[in-house]
């Protein structure tokens, strides 16, 4: 007989793993993906991941400051996305082009 | 207080002259700058003699004045003070110092006035009668050995001071290097005193020297003593490391007159009298002492009697004068030694003086077959010459005779002494006697071989008037230390030196009652060879010029031995300094270049490569250093789990 | 299977869906609007977690505004499906999957081997109800006042700054 606790039962490891997924979803988005506007989303596939896990812990112990931390992630994500946006837009501008090989200048 | 004051005022006169001359060496003519030098120079001098009157004021048990200036370093069990003391024994050599460079410094104005470094010239010589000082008044072995190294560079500078020859700048080096062989042997030998006696302060070791003496030659205190006498070789020229003088007549005359003549060559006799108790406690020293000042008066003496360079005869007169001092040092006549040093200072820098006198009138030519016949164009050069010449052959009553004859007779009388070290002393007068006599035929007497477009003159009064008032003192100084056997036919003369340093000088031990007769047919004996030797070359070079020549070509071989300084030079070039160099060469080849530069090339190399291996890591991409901030987490997550 | 589970399981497969058609999607476009499904995936997240307000927000700021401007900005590019979506080189992208993976699994190991220590097994009583929204403004007003208003400045500063850079010309190097 096959437990099936871990399908029923849902509780705060099943939010931490989804939590985790995404995670490291968004973070293989953001190591592999060349297209600078497509790295941006991952980031924010990330972010949401961590809001993810800090509401679960926020609901799971009782305690509403995980959602104000939410609250923080969720505003500096926006202001984060603006600037990455403008300095696609500058990028843009200047190669006519986003992707990431050609900030190949990271570099001293 | 006023003792302190008084010895600042020595000590530091000279400095200060230095400092004045030696920062402002491209403003100061020739003029100022020796009129600077000259007054500190003099200032000196009457604080010298300010403190020959203290001393003299003083009860005769307690004379020494003693200062110490500041506690110089203190490591462990050895302490060092900045500490001056003057005593009877040093007091005669400050006054030498600096009466005698006084005379040199105005020599020296009117000597140096038409050359252009004439202001650097007159800073070197204060620095160097500084360093002169600070030698003489040291009251310990360290501090006498910063005046010893400082009157080393001093020498080298003014032997060098025309650099520009590449001749005399080597000649410079070769006193240099020749004086740290010295030098080297001087430091261990101040080791070995210090492990010895825990000090290093002359009157405690003098106090501390055990009353018997060590007959072995290991003990630490003959080795210590035979290595100070090594480094007063080196300074004082003699047998092994006499060499450098005669090639330090590069530098100018006057420089000739002051440091290798009359103070610093002195040094090394100066030290062994200092520390007298102590090398009587050790006689197999003071027998090395002894043989090696015999041998150096009579070889230097003999290479005297070849040479034609005026400098380079009394060059290697010195070299034998000093031999003599160190012959009496060696035998426990310390008083000789110190009274010798005195008469020599007078009457050597009364010759080199006139030397230079001569060299300036004769345009700056060195050569004696060149001159002859000098007295009627220089009297004044000639007649303070005659009497340099009287006092160095050892004729009675000039000061020399009174010297030498000391020396003599206490090298036969001695118990340390011994008849061959008298006949080694008196072969050496008897040489003496002809080389001087032979330089004065040459150069003043007889017929004029001057060049027809050189017109020697007497020199201006600034020059003739240093050597006026050496002559004086070069006449009748001996009178300071009259033997006992002539104070008493005159009616109980007292030696005065003798007197004078009792305080200072151990008495020679078992000293035997002196035969009357015998110093007196010693004392004729010698003085008569002299007199001969001297007629014999008055009669070689004055009456028949020609039998010279004929005599040299007899003895062709041997002449050209002693002309050329008995090959060692050579000698030393091939058995020393050649090995050395082609050793050091292969080291360079074989070690430095082949093992420690490959060495380092090695590891410069590891660390270019680590370096371009590390650089790609950076390479510029986004990513890849995202990738690292992942493999970073990855590690630290793993770190954090697994522990 | 008792619906909160059922609801859980179909918002995981949904969102995590979601989640790797924004990597994997070559057309940006694309990736964008699987974005903007991850968004609403993890507001509905919310929901089932009792954080009515968040999930509003979380609607209305990523789903509503942040999509918004990304998909303006893909369209003023107007980027086609790209021929080089994915950055080159073996050992580089061999080492990037690993790490990830090895850090998912890293995280869920330590989610796992934690999972009795993170909160005890004696979980409170769930007091966030019906009043979640209420308690989370009076807690943002008074105790995180300050934190708040430092945010009003950052968006501030950022609307500036972000005008400036697109504004700007381009790069801060001399141009070629």
């Amino acid at each position: 007989m096959l437990n099936t606790d871990i399908f029923t039962q849902i509780g705060l490891n099943h939010y931490l793993f989804l939590s985790a997924i995404l995670f490291v979803i968004g973070m293989a988005g953001v190591l592999l993906r060349r297209n600078a506007i497509v790295l941006l989303m991952s980031i924010e596939l990330m972010l949401n991941a961590v809001n993810i896990s800090f509401v679960a812990f926020s609901k799971y112990s009782g305690k509403m400051e995980g959602q104000i931390m939410v609250f923080f992630v969720m505003t500096i994500a926006a202001a984060e996305a603006a600037v990455g946006l403008a300095l696609a837009v500058t990028i843009f501008k200047r190669f006519r082009e986003v992707n990431i090989r050609f900030f190949e200048h990271l570099k001293g | 207080m006023s003792h302190q004051l008084l010895i600042s005022t020595l000590i530091l006169s000279p400095l200060i002259g230095f400092l004045i001359n030696g920062l402002r060496y491209k403003r100061h003519s020739a003029n100022v700058a020796g009129g600077v030098a000259t007054a500190a120079a003099a200032i000196s001098f009457l604080s010298a003699i300010l403190i020959f009157m203290e001393l003299l004021a003083m009860p005769k048990e307690g004379r020494q004045i003693a200062v110490n200036f500041f506690e110089w370093m203190t490591v462990a069990s050895l302490k060092i003070n900045m500490g001056f003391l003057v005593d009877p024994l040093n007091v005669i050599m400050i006054l030498i110092i600096t009466g005698v460079g006084s005379l040199i410094h105005l020599f020296s104005v009117s000597y140096m006035h038409h050359d252009e470094g004439a202001a650097k010239y007159f800073a070197y010589l204060n620095l160097f009668l500084f360093n002169m000082l600070v030698l003489v008044l040291g009251d310990n072995l360290l501090v006498m050995f910063v005046g010893w190294e400082g009157v080393g560079l001093c020498s080298y500078l003014l032997i060098g001071f025309w650099f520009k020859d590449s001749d005399k700048a080597a000649a410079g080096m070769k006193a240099f290097v020749t004086n740290r062989v010295g030098d080297a042997a001087f430091l261990l030998g101040m080791f070995l005193l210090f492990v010895s006696f825990g000090t290093l302060n002359f009157q405690e070791i003098n106090n501390m020297v055990p009353a018997d003496p060590t007959f072995s030659w290991l003990s630490p205190l003959t080795l210590g003593t035979l290595f100070l006498f090594i480094g007063a070789t080196g300074k004082s020229a003699q047998i092994p490391l006499y060499v450098w003088l005669p090639d330090a007549m590069a530098g100018p005359t006057p420089v000739s007159a002051l440091i290798h003549a009359a103070t610093m060559v002195t040094a090394g006799v100066y030290m062994i009298i200092r520390l007298n108790p102590l090398f009587l406690h050790t006689p197999n020293t003071m027998l090395v002492i002894a043989i090696i000042g015999g041998l150096t008066a009579v070889m230097a003496a003999s290479i005297g009697l070849t040479q034609w360079d005026i400098k380079k005869v009394l060059a290697y007169s010195t070299v034998s004068q000093l031999g003599y001092m160190f012959l009496a040092v060696g035998v426990g006549a310390f008083t000789a030694g110190l009274f010798h040093l005195m008469t020599h200072a007078f009457f050597k820098a009364l010759m080199f003086l006139g030397s230079g006198s001569v060299i300036h009138a004769m345009h700056e030519e060195q050569d004696i077959r060149k001159m002859g016949g000098l007295k009627k164009h220089m009297p004044i050069t000639h007649f303070t010459f005659l009497i340099g010449w009287l006092a160095i052959i050892g004729m009675p009553p000039f000061s020399g005779f009174f010297s030498k004859d000391e020396i003599l007779w206490l090298s036969f009388h001695s118990p340390l002494g011994h008849p061959a070290l008298w006949a080694l002393g008196a072969v050496g007068a008897v040489m003496t006697a002809f080389y001087m006599t032979r330089l004065m035929a040459l150069t003043f007497w007889g017929k004029s071989r001057v060049p027809q477009d050189v017109h020697p003159h007497e020199s201006p009064a600034l020059m003739t008037i240093p050597l006026i008032v050496l002559a004086i003192l070069s006449a009748f100084a001996g009178w300071l230390g009259v033997p006992h056997v002539i104070g008493a036919a005159l009616g109980h003369l007292p030696n005065i030196l003798a007197e004078f340093l009792s305080l200072n000088i151990k008495p020679i031990p078992n000293l035997a009652e002196a035969n009357v007769t015998t110093e007196i047919i010693l004392m004729s004996v010698s003085v008569g060879f002299a007199l001969i030797s001297a007629a014999l070359a008055y009669h070689m070079y004055v009456r028949n010029p020609e039998l010279p020549g004929k005599f040299t070509e007899k003895v062709k071989g041997l002449h050209n031995f002693v002309y050329n300084k008995y090959f060692v030079d050579e000698a030393y070039e091939g058995s020393i300094i050649q090995p050395l160099v082609q050793t050091s060469k292969s080291i360079w080849f074989y070690v430095d270049v082949n093992f420690i530069d490959k060495a380092t090339y090695w590891i410069s190399d590891i660390i270019k490569g680590g370096g371009s291996l590390v650089r790609s890591l950076q390479n510029g991409n986004l990513q890849t250093y995202a990738m690292y901030v992942a493999i970073g987490l990855v590690m630290t997550l793993t770190f954090i789990l697994v522990r | 299977m008792n619906p909160e589970a059922f609801l859980f399981w179909f918002l995981s497969i949904v969102t995590v869906s979601a989640g790797l058609a924004v990597v994997l999607l070559t057309n940006p476009i694309y990736a964008a609007l699987s974005l903007a499904m991850t968004m609403v995936g993890v507001a509905a997240v919310f929901v089932t977690l009792n954080a009515y307000f968040l999930a509003g927000v979380q609607l209305i700021v990523y789903a509503g505004a942040v999509m918004v401007l990304f998909v303006m900005v893909l369209m003023l590019f107007d980027l086609k499906a790209e021929i080089q979506a994915f950055s080159r080189g073996n050992l580089s992208g061999f080492l990037k999957i690993g790490s990830v993976a090895m850090l998912g699994g890293l995280i869920i190991g330590a989610i796992v081997m934690s999972s009795n220590s993170l909160l005890g097994n004696n979980l409170p009583d769930l007091v966030v109800e019906a009043d979640g929204s209420k308690q989370l403004g009076k807690l943002l007003f008074s105790k995180y006042l300050f934190g708040f208003e430092a945010l009003g400045v950052l968006l501030m500063v950022v609307a500036v700054g972000a005008v400036a850079l697109a504004r700007s010309k381009g790069g801060t190097h001399a141009k070629h």
